[in-house]
């Protein structure tokens, strides 16, 4: 069962790095004319340029070259940056994933217990309130978010800083507090709406009432609702994690971090080709295997899950 | 509940007090004002490079200057003064020899040698290497060590820009054979860093993020009193300001027209809007139809009220262009008043929606016609200009579709065989008159234009050494193609930098920042 999946994260990858490679060939630009900026350029150095990244190759030579070298581990090298593709990114690996991470966090254990009060006082004014907010958050833009939370918590009242990533680990997590929070709001507005409906159903079902009726502590109830809540509310928190990597282009432009998000926008619109291929096949990868953890998670919350695997 | 919400409320109260409590044990922003040892700079573009031949924005011009230069520099009247070469002189037409300074030195202690010199123009002429570079340094003939640090350069045949290319401004960085080829192949990224002879030297480079330079003490020039020196990239434009604002930058490049009041009221500010030598004009392709035909053109052209644009669209920060050249350029032949009386004796398409009408009407598309204008995202006068002259062309009937792009794919419609009308928006570092104006007109121009007269005259400028006859000649030719319209200059420009927590620079010229800059500014108290 899990190879299957993780064989079908390998079809997806191939597949995703034919239509990247075709796709960054029909957005419009000019590689040349993006290394040359507006300068004159004679036709030699025109077709010397054209000759060191192989652009006169037709375009199924410069995929099949690039995925011979990919296949021995060569991703090739960043024309933008001159530094090979992958030092590229792991460079920025550690920023955009702690971001991720931290931005998750925050909005796992704000918007988790919101939903829950929300749907245990269903229809009051806290749940109307927290359902307003939660309208607000999810529309607004993540650069609005960011310009306000700098406004607040850096030139305000000056707690954080207003740009930059950082440079040990304790100085990078306080950089990454309002970024990640600004991240964390559209986050944290979804995953309440999910909590709260799924707990509003659980709460209603024979076996809350049952357990209340035995007289069962609220907090023991909540907990077994909150439970059996969970699958719908992970599963969400994967899928809104393709979100989170749509945010980090805005918020990594608003505080300024060198970021993977920052990165690809600025490699699709340079048609810096090999960067953008492993870009994008990297999230594609880590999207297909937070998918594949997710189904594994099912498995430790939900024992008919593990029983019917057993069973087949 | 009540249990379930209070401890909601303490665990916030506890992520709020960490999060005090991480504030008051880690520094806060890069830097702090009152320092005047440490100089904090933000950029509103990024840069991946720093090897000014691989990337040439403006911005990599001015950051790649504090840590190296060329054998000679512009000051700020543009005038060629010595620099890495304490003299130099051109024997005949195409021969130049420089000496060398006995002092010259680079950043790791090692002197700088001729061979240096000629290592870093070989590897400017390299298209692969230097794809920023190698056009300008194609007609050389040789390059000879003549004598003890002197160097001697022969030219395939005369060409009255070389002088100026030998400088940061225009193609040469020198920088050292042995750390080059020790670091070849990562030269300008994080890895491989700058070496050159500055009074600054690059210690680290995260691209997307900053630069930091450390003052050193082998530069000629003496030891700079700054320590250290930061570029921080800051892509956002409100975020820049708030930075500044917060009292974290001392000098910002670029400031946008739109914010320069709220910058100007920062305390201790002061925003410095100078000439930048750019130009900005419209740019038609004679090959596009319905421009291919001169009426089509000239109704543009008499549809922009160039007048109204500078005063409203750049509030005054720019100037309307009556040629190519801006008259900065022409200082060196005519002088500043000379300059000012040359260029006004050109004739000028003036405003006038009733010639455009008459012009239109006498076209192949009399009933008028729909077009594309594009503009970079990074140029936001350009669109707001555009939308001006758009609502001039809707009154004769001529529909443009203003449309914002990002600056690639601006590049990208440049010649590009599609789009009839597009602009020009040109940085010209080297302050050279000929420098524009032959990329318009000369060979391979984006707008087809074919004009032997034209042309003549420019190749007679490119190899005249005398300033006067060269601007006269470059002057004429511009005059000549100005009826055919292939350009029609709309504006000179100006940049807006911002000078923080009482840091000045008293010499505001567009030359300044192409120098080792940061020796040049000064804090007041």
């Amino acid at each position: 069962m899990l190879t299957l999946r993780l064989l079908g994260v390998l079809v997806i990858v191939a597949v995703l790095s034919v239509l990247i490679f075709g796709m960054m060939h029909l957005i419009p630009g000019d590689l040349v004319r993006n290394l040359l900026g507006l300068r004159p350029a004679s036709p030699e150095t025109i077709a010397a340029i054209r000759e060191q990244y192989r652009l006169d190759d037709p375009i199924w030579l410069q995929y099949l070259n690039w995925l011979g070298n990919a296949l021995q581990g060569d991703l090739g090298t960043s024309i933008r940056y001159q530094v090979p593709v992958a030092d590229a990114i792991a460079s920025r690996i550690p920023l955009t994933s702690m971001l991720a991470v931290m931005a998750m966090l925050i909005a796992a254990v704000t918007a988790i217990p919101l939903g829950v009060i929300a749907a245990r006082r269903h229809q009051s004014a806290i749940d109307q309130a927290l359902t307003g907010f939660s309208v607000i958050g999810l529309s607004a833009p993540a650069f609005v978010v960011s310009l306000l939370l700098l406004y607040v918590f850096a030139y305000y009242l000056p707690i954080f800083p207003v740009y930059g990533g950082g440079t040990d680990f304790g100085s990078r997590v306080y950089h990454l507090v309002l970024p990640s929070i600004a991240l964390a709001v559209g986050l944290a507005a979804i995953l309440m709406r999910l909590t709260r409906a799924a707990m509003i159903e659980s709460l209603a079902s024979d076996y809350v009432t049952f357990a209340r009726s035995r007289g069962l502590s609220e907090l023991t109830v909540l907990g077994l609702a909150l439970r059996n809540s969970s699958i719908p509310i992970i599963t969400a928190a994967g899928l809104v994690f393709t979100y989170v990597i749509g945010g980090t282009i805005l918020v990594e432009t608003a505080f300024a971090l060198p970021g993977l998000g920052l990165m690809l926008q600025d490699a699709v619109l340079f048609k810096d080709i090999a960067l953008v291929q492993a870009l994008v096949l990297l999230i594609a990868v880590v999207i297909a295997l937070i998918t594949v953890a997710i189904d594994l998670t099912y498995a430790v919350i939900d024992p008919r899950v593990r029983r019917g695997r057993r069973a087949s | 509940m009540s249990r379930l919400s209070r401890r909601f409320a303490v665990t916030t109260a506890a992520l709020v007090a960490a999060a005090l409590a991480l504030s008051a044990c880690t520094p806060a922003g890069p830097s702090r004002s009152g320092d005047d040892t440490r100089l904090t700079v933000a950029l509103p573009g990024s840069l991946s490079n720093l090897y000014v031949g691989q990337e040439n924005g403006i911005l990599n011009y001015y950051v790649a200057s504090i840590a190296q230069e060329g054998l000679v520099s512009l000051d700020a009247e543009g005038q060629i003064q010595p620099a890495l070469a304490e003299s130099w002189e051109q024997v005949d037409d195409v021969t130049y020899v420089y000496t060398l300074r006995e002092n010259a030195t680079f950043h790791d202690g090692t002197p700088v040698t001729v061979d240096d010199v000629i290592f870093s123009i070989e590897k400017a002429q390299d298209a692969e290497i230097s794809p920023g570079f190698a056009w300008y340094l194609g007609g050389l003939e040789s390059m000879e060590e003549t004598g003890e640090r002197e160097l001697t350069i022969t030219l395939v045949e005369p060409d009255a820009t070389f002088a100026t290319l030998m400088s940061t401004v225009g193609a040469l960085y020198v920088t050292s054979r042995a750390y080059w080829e020790a670091n070849e192949g990562t030269i300008g990224t994080g890895s491989g860093l700058l070496m050159g002879t500055g009074p600054f030297q690059v210690t680290e480079f995260v691209p997307d993020s900053h630069v930091e330079f450390t003052a050193v003490d082998t530069w000629w020039g003496g030891v700079p009193d700054l320590e250290s020196v930061r570029i921080d990239f800051i892509p956002d434009e409100n975020t820049r300001l708030l930075a500044a604002q917060s009292g974290q930058i001392d000098v910002a490049f670029n400031v946008p027209f739109t914010q320069a009041s709220q910058w100007e009221s920062i305390s201790g500010a002061e925003v410095q809007f100078v000439n930048d030598l750019s130009y900005v004009g419209l740019l038609f392709d004679l090959s596009v139809a319905p421009f291919d035909d001169l009426k089509v053109r000239e109704a543009f052209a008499h549809a922009v009220d160039r007048e109204a644009v500078v005063s409203s669209v750049l509030g005054g920060h720019g100037e309307v262009a009556l040629a190519i050249p801006t008259p900065e350029s022409l200082f060196t032949a005519y002088g500043p008043d000379g300059a000012a009386a040359a260029l006004a004796e050109g004739e000028q398409f003036a405003f006038d929606l009733e010639a455009a009408a008459a012009a239109l009407a006498a076209s192949s598309v009399p009933e008028g016609f729909t077009t594309e204008l594009t503009y970079p995202a990074t140029g936001p006068e350009l669109g707001r200009s555009a939308l001006a002259l758009a609502a001039n062309l809707a009154e004769i009937g001529v529909t443009v579709n203003v449309r914002e792009v990002t600056i690639e794919e601006w590049l990208a419609t440049i010649g590009d065989g599609e789009h009839g009308v597009g602009y020009m928006w040109y940085f010209s570092t080297t302050g050279d008159p000929g420098e524009v104006i032959s990329y318009l007109y000369g060979p391979e121009n984006p707008s087809q234009y074919e004009n032997e007269a034209v042309r003549a005259l420019l190749a007679g400028a490119f190899v005249e050494s005398d300033p006067v006859t060269r601007a006269d000649l470059i002057l004429e030719a511009d005059n000549l193609a100005r009826p055919d319209l292939a350009s029609a200059p709309l504006w000179w420009g100006q940049s807006a930098t911002a000078f923080l927590n009482g840091w000045s620079l008293s010499t505001p010229s567009p030359f300044v920042f192409t120098n080792p800059w940061p020796t040049l500014l000064t804090k007041a108290g």
